[in-house]
């Protein structure tokens, strides 16, 4: 009997409707789900949560159309977020609070960052001396002394779109063409895995140098990997390229309210939450991101790494969105599996 | 039945409702031709060097994964059947507990422990005090992961039906090739193997629909697969119409196996299993009997104990993931979805096989098999068909389904019908065959209508495995991830999509919890069922 | 009044190309048992199944107790018609046990009270050792004798029994015979009994149908069909004498080439058609020759059946004619092969049945 109680109770809780704001989100961090319970403490609204992967929800959304209950799509690519909004996910919004927190080329009409990622270098000392890497910019990567010592993820990799799509917005499509093909040569394996994996490669010395997301350093380094990895992780040396010039390539994880919401204030609420002093703190203490506003201080894992980089303020992030499929042509068209 | 009830008319009424039921159940694919317009479609790609490759990748993965899922399956089979070893009755048993485990968690601990400084690098580290334990791992490529994944958590398939195969063999056909003197070698090749091919290839036919329409694993490892270009047209290029159309394609390849599989069951029932007595099973011994026993556990080691033990080693390693753990609703969830797909899915395969074996109308049950396509269509390609039909139909009838069935429980519901009607209703089907029609002609003969002959006769005879078949259908819904990640309402969870969460964040040793209780719930439904994976042993 | 059941020109059809066309027969009275004979093959069976309502009739009508059961636009459900059909196979309910699936016979709807009791059929089938057993468990003969008890106790209107007796052993069979014949008599339950063997037929049936080749070839009692066969086929299915040219002298008298003459009964015969000196075949049964070792006329002895009451010689004319010829067992000396042996003139045969000379 008790049974037929729980079901019937949990039907009903599928269609509660109090005062409550409906998330879909591709940004899985139990964190998250944590801050979002203070959101309620604070303001009363409950936040109810689908994750997923980007396009399927993308699709879901887009379909549900005007009968769609959700308020906010959170997405953890930059490039995800313009190709989002070109397909006319989110409604426009404006709010002095969000305009002022953060920098113009991390937000849209339609969406705002609210943190970000530097995707770097990751060398191994033993293998390569830190003279072979002073004023090291991306462009560089191509060179000869770094033959069959590189590792990277896959091409279908979001990040790594993103990150030929900003040498694309610097450079043009023909010198990105030839520089990922002679990129591609000094891989020292054929891409697989994670970031983190890429990482744990030059940790091994398999390679000499990797290119990933300062996070998933971060994590190996705070220990909820484990020892061993941790142990690993020491083994490696962040870097910071492009120094000398346009700054380390930054992504983004960013917000934007649904076109059809049906609470917008409460999503704006929300978003403005995410960006408060108490939130970022929370999120990039957690997930070993970079926060959007400058109050915040990165955690010290991260600042470990260098703190006062200079990060990528010249390319509008929005441009990744714009040259995601020519980036990806690029790569395969290079044999960038 | 009621007096106004005309036979006519209530014949009718079933006839209506099967179609239906067949009608609903062909959504997706139906969905997937009208979406995926051949004018639209750019034929150059199949001239793409890098199609080309993923769909070889795809072609190695299937070949590797089918020998092996052969040899897996096939050899403990053949010796649980016909010898006996050390440790046979534990094995004939243990085998198939590979089922309780879904590819992509056979992947995490696959990787896991072959990783850079993974518990492989922990375990040597802890044996040999060394620095370099990470070079004494093989470094496996993506591919090899891959086909690893797949065979050790699909070769049950091969196992149970070869194994079913073999037990229904003549006992007589045996005893005459030992006295056509045919060494125990040449019986296997000549008379075991050959008359086990039905069932055997039943069983690859399963592992290859499985195969080609997974994706979780591959693109966990990276693997670049037929399918990766089926999510790259489409989580890249925005382009979903190439997508359909290359699901499409994927699809009519499966349907190929499926083609096969149907046919052989078909031919297959034809074989009855007549028990002549009991077999005696040779005994094996010296060199034999270690080398029998050896391949059984490390097949039992690898499929099983493996993975399982690299979740318990999370577990335990990392406890604080237990904290924040929902325990209650998880489970509460993931047995309210079992418990109402199963009995939607079983009472609609009852009714229309019933219905189907009243009426003979051939069209019809034509028509409702194919209605179980749905197994060869990828999750996710189901749940995007489901939300574009919903949406297609809702603004046609200018009625909002999508709320009905998008982001509920009952779209869950439907999704997982379209995925796994085709166990419900294989499983009841083949038991329906069973009941020779002569029952149904007597009991009509008796003047018991068509409903007292369903409660006299079918479903005393069905019940016994009706349970089976809720099991299988448990079990598939416990593995269940993609059409649960994009169909699911608002904070609702299950093992699979817990695990899943983890491991996009790349906390993999947080999946360990969900993927134990998954593997545990599994593990236990097998249990309790074992007897009806060996029916043959009456 | 009409008749009890009646077929009229129904055609019958089993789906795929067989048919069975103009079948026309009935069965007068309740409790009269009506047997169908033929051939395997003959569809028999497809015949049972169309009057059980299993399958559709093409033409004509079927009706029982005068009302309409099956035509061509009309079928009624077989489980509305109270007709009662135990299989050929096996038809047992596996779940169930002898006794239980006895029972069930009792569940049938609007059922009349039947004689007997479930316990008492099991005794009258020989079934009380076996009644806690499966079906499985038990041998075929058995599991048909628990058919035929399930259906007779189901107490139906019209009882159709397709070849009961196949699966039991010859002195088992002939005790059963006696058995469901005296039950249907005492139940007053009329039957249709589909069989291959003649004897079985000749013994239950009030009326028997010979089916040959898909045609319901004569239709009678067993008296008539035994000693009036209307036709080649008839004869030839019963495969009980053999044929030989005769000339018709008169209505009477026929002349063979070396039997001589043959003289027959007045009115008891089928000569009428014929014309007078016209050369028909004449049907010989084994029990019309009688033996002389005294006669003149002397045949060659070819073959010798031993069949406990009598043997059955086969003797060769001159013109190569096999002729049988009954001889009562106790007869003092035996005959062997290539002996002559004598046949009694002149030649009286109770009922000349000729056939046209094709």
């Amino acid at each position: 009997m008790n049974f037929f109680v729980y079901a019937i109770v949990f039907f009903f809780s599928l269609h509660i409707n109090a005062d409550e704001i409906n998330l879909y989100t591709t940004r899985h961090y139990d964190s998250d789900i944590k801050l979002y319970k203070d959101f309620t403490k604070l303001t009363g609204i409950n936040v109810n949560i689908i994750s997923g992967k980007a396009k399927p929800l993308e699709k879901r959304i887009l379909e549900e159309g005007k009968s769609c209950k959700g308020d906010l799509f959170f997405l953890a690519d930059a490039g995800r977020l313009y190709s989002s909004q070109k397909n006319g996910v989110f409604k426009k919004v404006s709010s002095k609070v969000l305009e002022k927190k953060i920098p113009v080329h991390f937000r849209s009409d339609y969406w705002f960052g609210i943190t970000k990622r530097a995707r770097i270098i990751f060398y191994n000392p033993k293998k390569i001396s830190s003279e072979d890497l002073v004023n090291l910019s991306y462009e560089d990567l191509t060179d000869n002394k770094f033959n069959k010592s590189i590792a990277i993820r896959q091409s279908n990799n979001v990040y790594n779109q993103s990150l030929i799509a900003s040498m694309i917005e610097n450079h043009g499509l023909e010198f990105t063409r030839s520089w990922t093909k002679k990129f591609i040569k000094n891989f020292s394996r054929k891409p697989k895995g994670n970031d983190r994996a890429q990482i744990l490669s030059v940790a091994s010395g398999e390679s000499k140098l990797a290119i990933a997301n300062t996070y998933y350093y971060a994590l190996m380094l705070s220990g909820k990997k484990g020892k061993e990895q941790k142990e690993a992780a020491k083994k490696v040396l962040p870097f910071f390229p492009n120094q000398q010039n346009r700054g380390t390539h930054m992504n983004i994880s960013g917000i934007g309210v649904l076109k059809h919401s049906p609470n917008p204030s409460n999503a704006i609420k929300f978003i403005e939450f995410l960006l408060t002093h108490t939130a970022q703190e929370h999120m990039v203490n957690n997930t070993f991101e970079y926060p959007m506003i400058e109050s915040v201080d990165p955690p010290s894992l991260i600042t470990k790494m260098g703190g006062s980089f200079k990060q990528d303020n010249i390319t509008n992030v929005s441009s990744y969105g714009k040259w995601q499929k020519d980036a990806f042509k690029i790569m395969q068209e290079a044999g960038w599996n | 039945m009621t007096k106004i009830n005309q036979p006519f008319y209530s014949t009718n009424f079933t006839f209506y409702i099967i179609f239906c039921v067949s009608i609903i159940s062909i959504i997706p694919l139906f969905t997937i031709i009208i979406n995926s317009s051949i004018i639209d479609f750019d034929f150059t790609l199949f001239k793409n060097s890098q199609f080309l490759e993923y769909t070889k990748n795809s072609l190695i993965i299937l070949f590797f994964v089918l020998f092996l899922t052969f040899v897996f399956g096939v050899i403990p089979a053949y010796l649980v059947t016909f010898y006996n070893f050390v440790g046979v009755k534990f094995f004939k048993y243990s085998l198939i507990l590979s089922f309780a485990i879904p590819p992509y968690i056979f992947g995490y601990s696959l990787s896991a422990f072959f990783e850079n400084f993974g518990s492989g690098y922990t375990l040597i580290n802890l044996i040999w005090d060394t620095n370099n334990a990470n070079s004494y791992l093989p470094n496996f490529s993506p591919i090899v992961n891959s086909v690893l994944s797949l065979s050790f958590t699909l070769y049950g398939y091969v196992y149970l039906l070869s194994r079913t195969s073999f037990v229904g063999q003549s006992v007589n056909l045996l005893d005459l090739g030992k006295s056509l003197g045919f060494s125990s070698y040449q019986r296997f090749f000549k008379i075991i193997l050959p008359c086990a091919r039905p069932g055997i290839f039943i069983g690859l036919s399963l592992v290859a629909m499985e195969t080609l329409s997974e994706f979780g694993t591959v693109s966990y490892f990276g693997v670049s697969t037929f399918t990766t270009e089926i999510y790259n047209s489409w989580f890249i290029f925005d382009d979903l119409n190439t997508s359909n159309f290359l699901s499409l394609l994927l699809l009519i390849f499966v349907l190929f196996f499926f083609i096969v599989e149907s046919y052989l069951r078909k031919d297959s029932r034809f074989h009855s299993l007549k028990n002549e007595g009991k077999r005696k099973k040779q005994a094996l011994t010296g060199t034999k009997n270690f080398l029998a026993t050896a391949f059984c556990l490390c097949l039992f080691f690898f499929s099983f104990v493996f993975p399982f033990s690299q979740m318990l080693y999370w577990s335990i390693k990392f406890p604080e993931y237990l904290a924040n753990f929902e325990i209650l609703k998880l489970n509460l969830n993931t047995f309210l979805l079992i418990f109402f797909t199963s009995f939607f899915l079983i009472s609609v395969a009852i009714f229309t096989n019933f219905g189907n074996r009243v009426l003979k109308n051939r069209f019809l049950s034509f028509f409702s098999s194919l209605s179980i396509s749905g197994y060869a269509i990828p999750g996710i390609i189901i749940s995007v068909s489901i939300i574009s039909f919903f949406s297609l139909i809702s603004s046609f009838i200018n009625f909002d389904l999508k709320t009905i069935f998008i982001g509920s429980f009952y779209g869950l519901i439907l999704g997982y019908f379209f995925r796994f009607y085709s166990i419900a209703y294989n499983g009841i089907k083949s038991n329906f065959l069973k009941i020779n029609y002569s029952l149904d002609e007597s009991s009509y003969l008796m003047g018991f209508d068509k409903f007292k002959t369903f409660s006299v006769v079918h479903w005393p005879i069905l019940n016994k495995n009706i349970f089976f078949i809720f099991i299988l259908i448990a079990i598939e819904i416990i593995k269940e991830l993609p059409i649960t990640l994009i169909l699911r309402p608002f904070n609702f969870e299950t093992f699979s999509t817990r695990a899943y969460n983890f491991a996009t964040q790349d906390l993999i040793e947080a999946t360990a919890i969900p993927s134990i209780f998954l593997i545990f719930w599994a593990s236990i439904f097998i249990l309790i069922s074992f007897k009806y994976f060996f029916q043959d042993n009456k | 009044m009409g008749n009890f059941f009646e077929v009229l020109d129904a055609t019958f059809s089993s789906g795929n190309d067989h048919e069975i066309k103009n079948i026309n027969f009935a069965i007068p009275k309740k409790g009269n048992i009506v047997c169908l004979l033929g051939p395997s093959g003959a569809g028999k069976t497809t015949i049972l199944r169309t009057i059980a309502g299993l399958e559709k009739l093409k033409y004509g009508t079927i009706s029982l107790n005068g009302k309409i059961i099956s035509s061509n636009t009309l079928s009624i459900s077989p489980d509305k018609r109270n007709i009662a059909l135990s299989f050929q196979d096996n038809c047992l309910f596996p779940h169930k046990n002898v006794y239980q699936n006895i029972l069930l016979g009792l569940e049938r709807k609007n059922r009349k009270k039947f004689l007997y009791s479930p316990l008492e059929l099991l005794d009258f089938f020989k079934l009380k050792e076996v009644q806690q057993k499966y079906p499985h468990e038990i041998s075929s003969g058995e599991a048909q004798r628990v058919s035929l008890a399930r259906s007779l106790i189901s107490s139906p209107d019209l009882l159709l029994l397709d070849e009961p007796f196949a699966n039991i052993d010859q002195i088992l069979k002939e005790d059963l015979q006696k058995t469901v014949k005296d039950i249907l008599k005492l139940t007053k339950i009329s039957a249709i009994i589909v069989t291959h063997d003649p004897n079985e037929a000749f013994y239950l049936g009030d009326k028997c149908g010979i089916i040959i080749n898909n045609v319901l070839k004569q239709f009678d009692t067993p008296y008539n069909i035994y000693h009036f066969p209307n036709s080649l086929e008839v004869v030839n299915f019963l495969k009980r004498g053999t044929l030989l040219n005769v000339k018709i002298i008169n209505r009477q008298i026929l002349k063979h080439k070396s039997l001589g003459i043959i003289n027959g009964k007045y009115g008891c015969s089928n000569l009428n058609q014929f014309n007078e000196g016209k050369t028909v075949k004449l049907l010989i049964q084994p029990e019309d020759l009688l033996h002389d070792d005294k006669s003149q006329l002397k045949l060659k002895i070819v073959d010798r059946k031993f069949r406990g009451t009598n043997f059955i010689y086969t003797l060769r004319t001159p013109e190569k004619e096999l002729i049988p010829v009954l001889v009562d067992s106790h007869h003092q000396h035996l005959h062997e092969n290539n002996e002559e042996f004598g046949i009694k003139t002149p030649i009286n045969i109770d009922h000349l049945v000729c056939f046209e000379k094709n």
